[in-house]
């Protein structure tokens, strides 16, 4: 009897072919596409420098660092130039060599250099610290060591010259300032995206939606109509978990008040529209939950939330910029950790936009071809 | 009014409604009667503007559906209320969605219907019978001039089914025009206006009486017999019958001129090894139906 059971379950399950192809075909994509991206050591991490020396010696350090591979390194004018790039997320790291480094050097006087890293993403400013000893290591350091002649009893230090390291943005490099932000923005797609995908399937499901369409209501008053009440229930789950961040584990306030609502709206209005599509597009409440899952678990791993996006495949890095998350994480923790400036985030806001214009085109499309 | 001109359906290139056309005049109570997934779902949904056509008209009261939805309600074959909702909130949505706001004709509505009772019930709680008088109550909340009812009682008893009919007489004596589904003869006969669909084509169109001349020129018998497929078979054996109809204890024989009564009896006699007697009778909408819906008819 177990078994009848059994059978018919297997039977029902293949007269859906979309659910059977969600079932199986999307789980291997995403383990093939994991396992290609996800990797906790980056390539290629950005780092802006100034080079003030210019000398045979600061060339030396340069190179020690660039031709491990790890850094990629591009000169800015000024020693607040580093900084902003760093804020603005163009760079992870600076270098900066004054400009008397080698003068103090030949006079074994011990010069300072100063190792910017962004302390937003815990792992990635451990890496890049380790990463960094490529300037002090013996091949870079050992033409650095100067006898004077004049003065035989100079007391020769074990480190020709010492690198400082400046811990930016979140100097104590705070596990929970990193996680937070994105955990509100995983919060809040999984309310919107599980709400409103289900919302136009249930009443299609329950032939409520049959019923409607006799109504004179117009589909894009209906369209508003179903989604305003889930706009705003997000927009206050969004400012309950922040004041949670905020009163209990103490996350730092915003740039901008009036940025971070902008930035709840907009995203919030992506994720409803988004919730919206799937739930015209599939044709049962199980079909729209599995299509919210998958793209929420892609969402967490490929946008930055937790592992670094300079560490992903370029090809793959393609689909991180295609999920709404990715643009989420890096403007909230701009406004929150970083206090980047609204030009730098202007392209990601911008991006959240068009996603909002995408997902409400399409499901307006589809609603018109609809039953 | 209602008035469909030549409507055209088709689903992954089959054609499930084909050209229809339909006149129902105001009051009148008009039965689509065809088997199932014969295309009477299609065609009320497409009178209802909730799926496109192909290709055909249809005018609600001189005007295209979309600038007639306050002129005519729908209640469709499943239950299409809120279940979590009650049953007065389920009314008062209805209502809002075309800006009915007198509550009186609303309660007026619920007792009407006996849902007073069950005001402050859960939709989903009802029983049958009180969900389709909810769907009923619904579709009524704007006092609409035109109802489409699909398969209005289907899976209803006999008494609930006998009320809401009594109901729909009233409602045409009202002067509004019906539109009802089925396929339940008894209720066919009931209706004014007929037509048979079948593979989404009309076959046939009239009144419950004019449409049973559309068998041609047959004659209809009956006699006592129940059910033995040995005389079935050896009837239908016969040059000429077209059709054999158990109904209960009573067979009905459907066949041309050419086939003598007495002919019959002495073929059903040899089976039964005892005289029978056949009578001459009027044939039943369900002889139509089924002649017609099998090809039988030529």
């Amino acid at each position: 009897m177990i078994m009848a059971i059994v059978k018919k379950e297997l039977l029902q399950l293949r007269r859906d072919p979309r659910l059977m192809a969600l079932i199986i075909v999307m789980p291997l994509l995403l383990m093939v596409l994991f396992a290609v991206a996800l990797k906790l050591e980056p390539n290629n991490v950005k780092m802006a420098y100034l080079d003030a020396d210019r000398s045979f010696f600061s060339d030396m350090i340069k190179t020690g660092l660039w031709s491990d591979g790890y850094f990629q390194m591009y000169s800015v004018e000024s020693r607040n130039a580093i900084i902003e790039e760093i804020r603005s997320g163009r760079a992870k790291a600076g270098l900066y060599i004054g400009n008397n480094f080698s003068a103090q050097l030949i006079e074994n006087e011990q010069p300072h250099i100063t190792l910017y890293v962004d302390g937003t993403m815990p792992s990635l400013t451990t890496a890049m610290k380790y990463n960094s000893s490529a300037a002090t290591d013996k091949d870079v350091t050992n033409d650095m060591y100067f006898l004077d002649e004049d003065a035989p009893n100079t007391v020769i230090a074990e480190n020709p010259f010492v690198m400082d390291t400046d811990v930016l943005f979140n100097p104590d490099e705070k596990e929970t300032w990193f996680f937070l932000p994105g955990v509100i923005g995983v919060l809040i797609m999984q309310v919107a995206l599980i709400l409103t995908g289900i919302t136009i399937v249930r009443e299609r499901e329950q032939h409520t939606l049959e019923q409607l369409f006799v109504t004179p209501i117009s589909k894009f008053s209906f369209i508003i109509g179903k989604l305003l009440p889930y706009v705003v229930i997000t927009l206050i789950d969004f400012y309950v978990i922040l004041g949670v961040g905020w009163f209990v584990f103490d996350l730092p306030q915003p740039s901008s008040h009036l940025l971070l609502f902008a930035l709840a709206f907009i995203y919030v209005a992506v994720m409803i529209s988004l919730g919206l599509l799937i739930s015209l597009v599939s044709q049962t409440q199980q079909q729209a939950m599995f299509v919210a899952i998958f793209i929420i678990v892609p969402s967490i791993l490929l946008s930055g939330f937790i592992f670094p996006i300079e560490a992903i495949p370029a090809a793959v890095r393609v689909v991180s910029y295609l999920l709404p998350f990715t643009y989420f994480v890096e403007i909230i923790r701009g406004l929150l950790i970083k206090q980047t400036l609204l030009v730098d985030l202007l392209y990601a806001y911008g991006a959240l936009l068009g996603f909002v214009v995408v997902f409400v085109s399409a499901s307006v499309m589809k609603f018109k071809q609809h039953l | 009014m209602i008035h469909a001109k030549q409507l055209v359906k088709s689903f992954k290139g089959v054609r499930r409604v084909d050209e229809v056309s339909l006149t129902i005049e105001k009051g009148q109570i008009f039965g689509l009667l065809g088997p199932n997934a014969a295309g009477k779902t299609t065609v009320i949904r497409m009178l209802c503007g909730i799926m496109d056509t192909d290709s055909g008209e249809v005018e609600i009261n001189g005007s295209s559906v979309e600038k007639a939805k306050h002129d005519f309600g729908y209640v469709a074959q499943h239950f299409g209320q809120y279940g979590e909702l009650s049953v007065w909130e389920n009314l008062k949505f209805y209502a809002e969605m075309y800006g009915v706001k007198d509550e009186a004709h609303l309660e007026a509505l619920l007792e009407r219907y006996q849902l007073g009772p069950y005001k402050n019930s859960a939709a989903g709680a009802l029983s049958g019978g009180y969900k389709r008088r909810l769907a009923l109550v619904c579709a009524l909340a704007h006092d609409p001039q035109v109802l489409f009812l699909d398969e209005p009682t289907a899976g209803i008893d006999p008494v609930t089914r006998k009320l809401l009919w009594d109901d729909f007489y009233a409602l045409s004596a009202e002067g509004k025009t019906l539109f009802v589904t089925t396929h339940y003869m008894e209720e066919a006969a009931r209706c004014h206006q007929l037509a048979f669909i079948a593979e989404g084509k009309m076959i046939a169109e009239g009144t419950p009486k004019s449409i049973k001349s559309a068998l041609g020129d047959v004659n209809v018998f009956t006699f006592k017999q129940s059910y033995s497929p040995k005389v079935t078979e050896v009837i239908q054996a016969v040059a000429g019958v077209q059709l054999t109809n158990q109904f209960g204890d009573d067979l009905h024989i459907v066949a041309t001129k050419e086939v003598s009564k007495s002919l019959l009896e002495e073929k059903i006699s040899m089976v039964q090894g005892i005289d029978v007697e056949l009578r001459e009778t009027e044939p039943d909408l369900e002889d139509v139906f089924i002649a017609l819906t099998q090809g039988g008819h030529s």
